[in-house]
């Protein structure tokens, strides 16, 4: 039995902590939070043991700590697990800043503990799949790249997402999945030039624009909404020298529910679904922990994690100074 | 009943606009003049007209006005003479190569008290239309930022020999969603970032290009002007925008009312458009402007206006960092 301890209960926690009850080699020990309040009635959700501490949790022997908090507790939650000996599960983005990036890989390698970085984005099938294309060569040689990320403004714990000093506003948030994304297909980033919102004032409500020159050669153009009405949506482009690949996105849903309303009432909205034999996020949770017992080099490592921030940290210091930013690595 | 002269059937677009000229009920086609002889003959057999055997010719045959369809480089000379002849100009996108020729172009016909307008259908669409009125409703509040593509295949032809096109896919296809992007907000653009390359064709024209747009009135955008949709495509290309608004979200997709056919006989997927003809809507305003002696309601500093982004995206992607409008020439 691998032991697990979750640290947060919000969307994505709820998201980890469902996937895990779902492996029978895995023992969810139980469930905290970094806020004031200890998450009961979350932890019968999960029909799991609540802690009103990390601390505490960390006392209890987990042997692997999923970290699901806002970003500007992911340091001192993966450094008190690093300590304390477990293997770490970090959600995107890996931290706020490279120095805590940097801070937290070093810190789980000085205490011989694994750090998985869990961009989910590689195990989404239509992106895994593109890429698998990609390397395939079926559409040659790749030349533009476009993709699309989006809903409405989120809610968080205490509105941290409206807190740009926290978390970075979406393009530290949502499309460094697609950043990531983009290296993992493509390599390194040359150079990024932005425009959004991030430099302007614009109560909950974010937009940006991204252009990306991989060192490789093609030309990305990545957009990313947090103004968007109607619910989340992705889309993903790829030309090639000889051919393309679409992913248009909630048009590719199989199921949608439209229930019926009196005449004149309000509703009837259709709620699409595009159901999957493997939940992506039970995908990524099961690889990591595979790769924990096996030893195997796991797909995203901490060095990806840490290179994604950089990309997202680019583009906002492009939007902020109006500049291109060339890329390091 | 307006006269008119057909200068050049270079550009395809020419096809289009002389059978919409034939359908209003204002304008008469009195020839057509083409250095291409054959072509000449052949158009004006199918559009019921005559062969001219010079641009001189023609324009001594009474006519008021002349649609010039030629090859990009060549837009200036021919406006220049059908100036002198004092016959007012519609005039192809782009309206020059360069500033400097847009500029001299928009001075003869001042100084000959002849009107210049530059053909951008596109504002007359009625899906675009549609949109404008949106905007305008103040619907979706403030613009912030906006979207755009203009793709297509790679024509081909004169259009990939730079001495005749003065650019590739940037040359093409930028100033359609520039001139849209002008049109909706009422500002100028004031800053280009471009990244630009030959990566699709391998050749010595760009096929594609990304820009980046800051307009005077603090809104930004991209534009993506490749010619990035492959052979197996089963359309031309698109124009697309997404208009960003403080209190909503306007998309545009200007060709998507299509039919798909899947044809055996063809061995290919297309689709058949079924939207209106916007070249009508061009057509019919240069006639009745020339006719009332009213302002064209596209002039030649529309058209000035969307050569200087592209002359500054192809300056942006050599600098490789961004350029401020006016342009320096």
């Amino acid at each position: 039995m691998l032991k697990v301890g979750l640290i947060g209960a919000g969307t994505m926690g709820r998201t980890h902590g469902s996937a895990y009850k779902q492996m029978p080699d895995v023992q969810l020990i139980g469930v905290c939070d970094v806020g004031p309040v200890e998450p009961k009635t979350f932890a019968e959700e999960l029909q799991t043991r609540s802690f009103p501490s990390v601390e505490a949790m960390l006392d209890a022997g987990p042997q692997v700590v999923d970290i699901c908090v806002p970003t500007p507790w992911h340091k001192e939650c993966a450094l008190a697990a690093a300590k304390a000996g477990c293997h770490v599960i970090c959600e995107k983005p890996l931290a706020r800043t490279l120095e805590d990036a940097r801070e937290i890989i070093t810190a789980c390698e000085t205490a011989g503990v694994k750090l998985f970085p869990a961009h989910v984005l590689r195990f989404f099938p239509q992106y895994a799949t593109a890429k698998q294309l990609i390397d395939n060569g079926a559409i040659g040689k790749p030349a533009a790249v476009r993709t699309f990320r989006g809903d409405g403004f989120p809610q968080g714990f205490n509105d941290w997402y409206a807190d740009f000093e926290k978390s970075g506003g979406l393009v530290l948030d949502m499309i460094i999945h697609d950043f990531d994304w983009l290296r993992w297909c493509f390599g390194p980033v040359e150079r990024v030039f932005a425009k959004g919102l991030a430099a302007r004032v614009h109560e909950h409500r974010d937009y940006a624009l991204v252009t990306l020159r991989m060192r490789s050669g093609p030309i990305a153009h990545v957009e990313g909404t947090w103004t968007h009405p109607g619910g989340f949506e992705a889309k993903l482009e790829v030309v090639g020298d000889a051919g393309m690949i679409e992913f248009a996105g909630s048009a590719t849903d199989p199921v949608h529910l439209r229930l019926r309303t009196e005449a004149g009432g309000p509703g009837g909205v259709p709620v699409p679904e595009s159901p999957l034999e493997v939940d992506p996020y039970f995908a990524e949770l099961r690889h990591f922990l595979d790769c924990l017992q096996s030893g195997a080099e796991p797909i995203v490592t901490p060095e990806d994690g840490y290179r994604a921030l950089e990309i997202s940290l680019a583009a906002l210091e492009s939007i902020q100074t109006g500049r291109v930013v060339t890329l390091s690595e | 009943m307006v006269r008119i002269g057909m200068m050049s059937f270079a550009h395809m677009h020419a096809g289009s606009y002389a059978a919409c000229l034939n359908s209003l009920p204002n304008a008469q086609i009195v020839g057509i003049a083409d250095d291409d002889e054959a072509r000449g003959r052949e158009m004006a057999s199918r559009f019921n007209t005559q062969y001219f055997p010079s641009y001189e010719a023609l324009l001594s045959a009474g006519i008021d006005a002349v649609v010039i369809c030629s090859e990009n480089a060549r837009h200036k000379d021919m406006t220049l003479m059908a100036a002198s002849a004092g016959k007012h100009v519609l005039c192809e996108k782009p309206l020059a190569t360069n500033v400097i020729d847009a500029m001299a172009m928009i001075s003869a016909c001042k100084k000959a008290g002849v009107q210049l307008m530059t053909a951008f259908p596109c504002r007359f669409h009625p899906a675009m239309q549609r949109v404008k009125a949106m905007v305008e409703s103040g619907k979706i509040g403030r613009i912030l930022a906006i979207r755009g593509t203009n793709r297509g295949r790679n024509p081909g032809g004169w259009f990939t020999q730079l001495e005749k096109s003065g650019g590739g896919a940037v040359m093409d296809h930028t100033v359609h969603v520039t001139d849209l992007m002008r049109w909706l907000t009422g500002a100028e653009v004031v800053q280009v970032y471009a990244e630009i390359d030959n990566l699709i064709n391998h050749a010595d024209f760009d096929d594609v290009g990304f820009l980046t747009l800051e307009l005077s009135d603090g809104t930004f955008g991209t534009l993506d002007s490749s010619w990035s949709r492959p052979k197996t495509y089963p359309f031309w290309g698109d124009v697309t925008l997404e208009i960003v608004g403080e209190d909503g979200v306007i998309s545009m997709d200007m060709f998507s009312q299509n039919l798909v056919l899947y044809s055996d006989t063809q061995g290919a997927i297309s689709w058949v458009n079924w939207g209106s003809n916007m070249d009508l809507g061009l057509t019919r305003a240069f006639v009745n402007a020339v006719e009332n002696g009213t302002p064209v309601p596209i002039t030649g500093e529309d058209g000035l206006k969307a050569v200087e982004v592209v002359q500054a995206a192809y300056r942006s992607a050599d600098r490789k960092e961004p350029v401020k409008l006016p342009l320096e020439v």
